[in-house]
């Protein structure tokens, strides 16, 4: 018999049956980091780059505090170095086939396949969190999105015609996040045909890791770059020529809220309580442990909420195996909060905190989820099927877990809405984030130093009259259409419209601040009510007005004569108005689908659901088709809308409310005369407006964007670019679908 | 023990109501089985400790039809001296007592286990399975008659199964009548009452069984027979433990667990210490509230000994056969 190795221990765990430690090894991690004598550059176009004079962060183990590598920062030339990389990869990258881009990203998920031990060791080793998540979940699906977008891509050429992909696409990550994120990406992007810059905060190694296995598959070194700097680069990454796009990566989940019905409080509290008292924290690397620590910034925060909360006298209760030293923290349960204020910061609640607080009946609790500025996850948990749909189609999110929680899955959308963005990430709908139209002008990436957001469209010029309106047709409509009926502006002025032999075509009235606040009131009542008809229904409105375009067929085209279209233009011009409403109404019938996806029992319901309240500003062009164009795919959809029409010929759109008027349910569209400039400006900034449509100059458009970072809506801004309205591709494409809805991912497991 | 007037009245009053109330969760609890199968792991010393545990909560099964008196002696020697004596001194456990909880087999077999552990001069309790095992479709006289017959034989634990057929029709009183009535044949002995989970059709009616057999005075409630095609399994362990959790937290009565069938490793084994751990805590870790049915797997927890003691992987000769 060979030597004992025994320890002592075993008599005492025999009768304690404690757990012991299980020390992950990292030493491939360290070795990795060997190779690069511990200090770590950037990984730019298939090679290490070092650059001299730079500033180094350490890399630091969050839980011992330990030096383990030390990172350059970047300064503007390193960012511009790496722009300039993925561009000239671009080059060729855009143009392989889908096939061969497909052959890479599969080789990709091949080389993680081989070398995942050395990922989740160092993920887990610098982020601190548990190694098992990293391990079980973060790298297997980093594999799945290889997997899946090789094989989008390799169908691109069929399933994506009509598309091309962007550019560079720049992609800045938080200070804390998981390198799944990261993947969840720049997985989509690189199938499309896009390469990628990524920023990521001073010390993550993994992505670095990440591109140099890209990197060192050969043919395309520069698709995917990662550069490592401060927040300060990201005006600088933004505003490099070529950058088509900056898309912007979460932070790890925080803690939760949880809303139990008063009839299970007690009951479910104890069974939360008595679960809590088993969970194990420690060392990421330990194979035993449920949560791991995430540094001692996140301490501090949860620290102060904690602290915060007591004050306040919530109920707090910590339990759990957890190291008593710093970072660690337990699992927090914390109860009886008193409701807080809805503003940024307290609506966010820190890991590992759960803030739970009862509700009478679902629709309080709907209310209540609904009520918080963020949009990006719940999960419902009922026996009761029924209760259940109603709540998952109710709250507004992006994903909704029926009784399940977390899961996640390449081809299933994943995105958000409110303040959690607009963006999406897998399945069919986060390709089109890195997609444009075939022959949409590229974007420009230097924006206007002149433009001054305080004072933009602020004042109307005033407008005196300029006589009495001449001409054949009837006296053009006047007011503004809010709520069903024609109003008078809050202004009490009016503006003139010439017509193209600059003769007075008639005024309109000049809407206002107060105006747009109606307005939009109008269609938030009206909002409810026409979300919730059937497609088919809608589609029968658009149906009837569409008929009423056809009767009012000779005062449009004369409208439009006047405004110098020829008279077979001007009918052609009318003709396909009404057309557009049909097809809208036809489309919105044939959407949504359900997906299977591994790992789950049950389908994935893919819902498109309103955005809300829409605002639309059109265009001067086309003052009769590009407004019906705007307005069919967004009232197809089941928004309501505030626009503002062309603002060289509003009557137009004045005439087609005159059969909205008798035709719609009041508050369904509304239309707002008035100086564009001051009209755009109420609109964008008003944060109850869901998202936003511009079309007009590229200062108009610099400033919507602007101003929308303010509740994050989604916008669709023409920059100054023209459109060919009467072209199928550009006036009703597929994407003017795509962004007049947003996408909802339902999950419902099954099982008896 | 029990007051069972008292729970009788629970049974027909409140109680059968909220047992038809009841609802399990299944995909909730596939996701926590999968869970914990991942998330808890033990290794070196702790490993080779728990392994010991684990032998000690082995009910020490042969339930074939060749058993003779010979396996049978050979069984109860093994029950006696579960572990190489050299290995548990390298470990410093051979002052322990380190043997199975139980041996148990066939009715007709209770004699000679009685008799081969009187022999080995100890004390380990014989367990017979009883009521028509493994399926349980015979007259419930002679069903009651093999309870006593075995309970005569000096079986002190009887394994019975359940009626699958009252739980499938959702017979629940008729359930919980025979089940007093072979708690009453017992006498002084434990009642383990087998569920055959695999047979019953939903983990909503696992969930009822379970709770309509501690109702009716089992001292243990345990899975399977190990004749079914599904034996023991994490999700229907689960949803057991937490009727054990449940029963607890409102008549304050601990009542035990026994998994059986398909468990031969080692690792299994642990597995199911960790999932006992997680889900009702310590306080069941012990030979009066769990165990575990099992004939083979000893051998691999043996083979496992081994290995941590010498560093080495054991040959098929090193370990005697069970």
């Amino acid at each position: 018999m060979a030597a004992t190795r025994a320890g002592p221990r075993a008599r005492e765990i025999f009768t304690s049956l404690e757990y012991g430690p299980v020390p992950e090894s990292h030493a491939c991690a360290l070795a990795w980091l060997d190779t690069q004598d511990r200090c770590l550059g950037h990984y730019v176009n298939g090679k290490w780059l070092k650059p001299e004079h730079r500033n180094s962060v350490p890399c630091q183990d969050p839980i011992t505090g330990e030096n383990l590598a030390s990172c350059l920062q970047a300064q503007a030339e390193d960012v511009a170095a790496a722009v300039e990389a993925a561009r000239m990869a671009f080059r060729s990258w855009s143009v392989h086939p889908g096939v061969v881009r497909a052959q890479h990203l599969t080789r990709l998920a091949k080389v993680i396949q081989k070398h995942q031990r050395l990922l989740w060791t160092l993920e887990s080793l610098v982020t601190g969190r548990a190694v098992r998540e990293v391990r079980d979940g973060d790298v297997q699906l980093a594999q799945q999105l290889l997997h899946y977008h090789a094989i989008q891509a390799s169908t691109q050429e069929e399933a994506l015609a009509g598309w091309e992909p962007m550019g560079v696409i720049g992609l800045i990550l938080p200070p804390t996040f998981s390198f799944l994120e990261m993947m969840w990406r720049i997985c989509p992007a690189l199938a499309v045909g896009c390469t990628v810059v990524a920023l990521v905060p001073p010390a993550s190694p993994t992505p670095l890791l990440l591109a140099q296995l890209s990197g060192e598959l050969g043919p395309f070194p520069g698709i995917l770059n990662v550069i490592s700097g401060s927040a300060s680069l990201v005006p600088v990454l933004a505003s490099q020529p070529g950058i088509q796009k900056v898309a912007f990566c979460g932070a790890l989940e925080g803690g939760l809220r949880l809303l139990i019905q008063e009839s299970v409080w007690d009951e479910a509290m104890r069974r939360l309580q008595e679960r809590m008292g088993r969970l194990r924290s420690g060392r990421g690397l330990d194979g035993a442990v449920d949560m791991g620590a995430r540094g001692a910034a996140a301490c501090d925060l949860v620290q102060r909420f904690v602290r915060e909360a007591q004050s306040q006298g919530a109920q707090v209760l910590q339990a759990g195996d957890v190291p008593s030293e710093r970072p660690f923290y337990p699992p927090t349960l914390v109860s009886n909060l008193p409701p807080a204020s809805p503003s940024k910061g307290s609506s966010s609640v820190p890991w590992p905190v759960v803030v739970a607080s009862p509700f009478r009946t679902a629709k309080e609790a709907l209310l209540v989820a609904n009520g918080t500025p963020r949009g990006g996850s719940a999960s419902v948990w009922s026996e009761r099927l029924g209760q259940a749909l109603e709540l998952g189609y109710g709250l507004q999110v992006g994903t909704v877990w029926i009784n399940a929680h977390g899961l996640r899955d390449p081809s299933v959308p994943t995105g958000g809405c409110k303040e959690s963005g607009c963006s999406w990430h897998g399945g069919p709908d986060g390709l089109y984030e890195y997609l444009r139209p075939s022959g949409t002008p590229a974007r420009l990436s230097c924006l206007s130093k002149n433009l001054n957001y305080d004072t933009f469209g602020l004042a109307v010029p005033s407008t005196l009259p300029a006589g009495p309106e001449i001409g054949p047709s009837p006296a053009p409509p006047y007011g503004l259409f809010i709520g069903g009926r024609f109003q008078a502006p809050g202004a009490r002025s009016s503006k003139p419209i010439r017509d193209s032999s600059g003769n007075l075509h008639g005024y309109v009235a000049e809407g206002g601040a107060k105006d747009i606040r109606g307005a939009v009131e109008a269609a938030h009542q009206a909002f409810p009510g026409w979300a919730g008809q059937s497609p088919g229904a809608r589609a029968a409105l658009l149906w009837a007005l569409a008929a009423a375009l056809e009767r009012r067929k000779s005062t449009l085209a004369s409208r439009l004569e006047r405004q110098g279209v020829e008279l077979k233009a001007a009918e052609a011009e009318v003709e396909l108005s009404a057309r557009r409403l049909r097809a809208w109404g036809a489309r919105v019938q044939a959407q949504g689908h359900t997906l299977q996806v591994a790992g789950l029992r049950g389908p994935v319901l893919r819902l498109r659901e309103p955005l809300g309240v829409l605002a639309v500003v059109c265009p001067d062009e086309w003052p009769l088709l590009a407004f019906v164009s705007l307005l069919a795919p967004a009232l197809a959809y089941g928004n309501t809308v505030v626009t503002v029409p062309s603002a060289a010929c509003p009557l137009l759109a004045l005439e087609v409310c005159q059969d909205m008027a008798t035709l719609f349910p009041a508050g369904l569209a509304n239309v707002v005369t008035g100086d564009r400039d001051h009209l755009t400006r109420c609109l964008a900034l008003h944060q109850d407006v869901q998202a936003m449509w511009y079309f007009g100059s590229a200062q108009g458009s610099q400033f919507v964007e602007w101003a929308s970072a303010g509740n994050l809506k989604p916008v669709w801004a023409s920059r100054g670019c023209p459109r060919a309205w009467d072209q199928e591709a550009e006036g009703a494409g597929p994407e003017l679908g795509l962004r007049a809805a947003r996408t909802k991912a339902l999950w419902l497991p099954m099982g008896d | 023990m029990f007051a069972f007037a008292n729970l009788c009245m629970y049974f027909r009053g409140t109680y059968s109501v909220w047992i038809s109330k009841i609802q399990v969760n299944h995909p909730a609890v596939l996701r926590r089985a999968e869970q914990i199968q991942a998330r808890r792991t033990v290794k070196k010393e702790w490993q080779a400790a728990w392994l010991l545990k684990a032998v000690t909560f082995i009910d020490l099964t042969t339930l074939s039809g060749d058993d003779t008196s010979s396996n049978i002696q050979r069984l109860c020697y093994k029950a006696k001296y579960p572990i190489r004596e050299d290995l548990l001194k390298a470990l410093n456990m051979h002052d322990k007592g380190i043997t199975t909880a139980a041996v148990c087999v066939y009715p007709a077999r209770v004699c000679d286990a009685v008799k081969a552990l009187k022999a080995a001069g100890c004390n380990i309790p014989v367990a017979s399975v009883a009521t028509g095992f493994p399926a349980g479709q015979t007259h419930l006289k002679t069903r009651l008659e093999e309870i006593r017959l075995a309970v005569e034989d000096g079986a002190t634990e009887i394994d019975v199964v359940i009626n699958r057929s009252l739980v499938l029709t959702g017979q629940w009183e008729a359930l919980y009548d025979e089940i007093r009535q072979f708690r009453k044949a017992c006498g002084e002995a434990h009642l383990k009452t087998i569920l055959a989970t695999g047979e019953l059709g939903s983990l909503t009616n696992v969930y009822k069984a379970s709770m309509i057999a501690m109702m009716a005075g089992s001292d243990f409630i345990k899975t399977s027979t190990g004749k079914e095609t599904v034996n023991a399994t994490f999700p229907v362990a689960i949803v057991m433990l937490r009727a054990i959790r449940d029963f607890f937290w409102k008549t304050g009565n601990k009542i035990g667990f026994k998994p059986a069938g398909g468990i031969r490793s080692a690792k299994d084994s642990l597995a199911w210490l960790s999932l006992v751990k997680e889900e009702l805590g310590d306080e069941w870790l012990k030979p009066e509230l769990f165990r575990i049915g099992a004939s083979t797997l000893l051998s691999d927890i043996e083979r496992q000994i081994y290995h941590h003691v010498t560093g080495r992987y054991a040959a098929y000769h090193d370990l005697p056969m069970s």
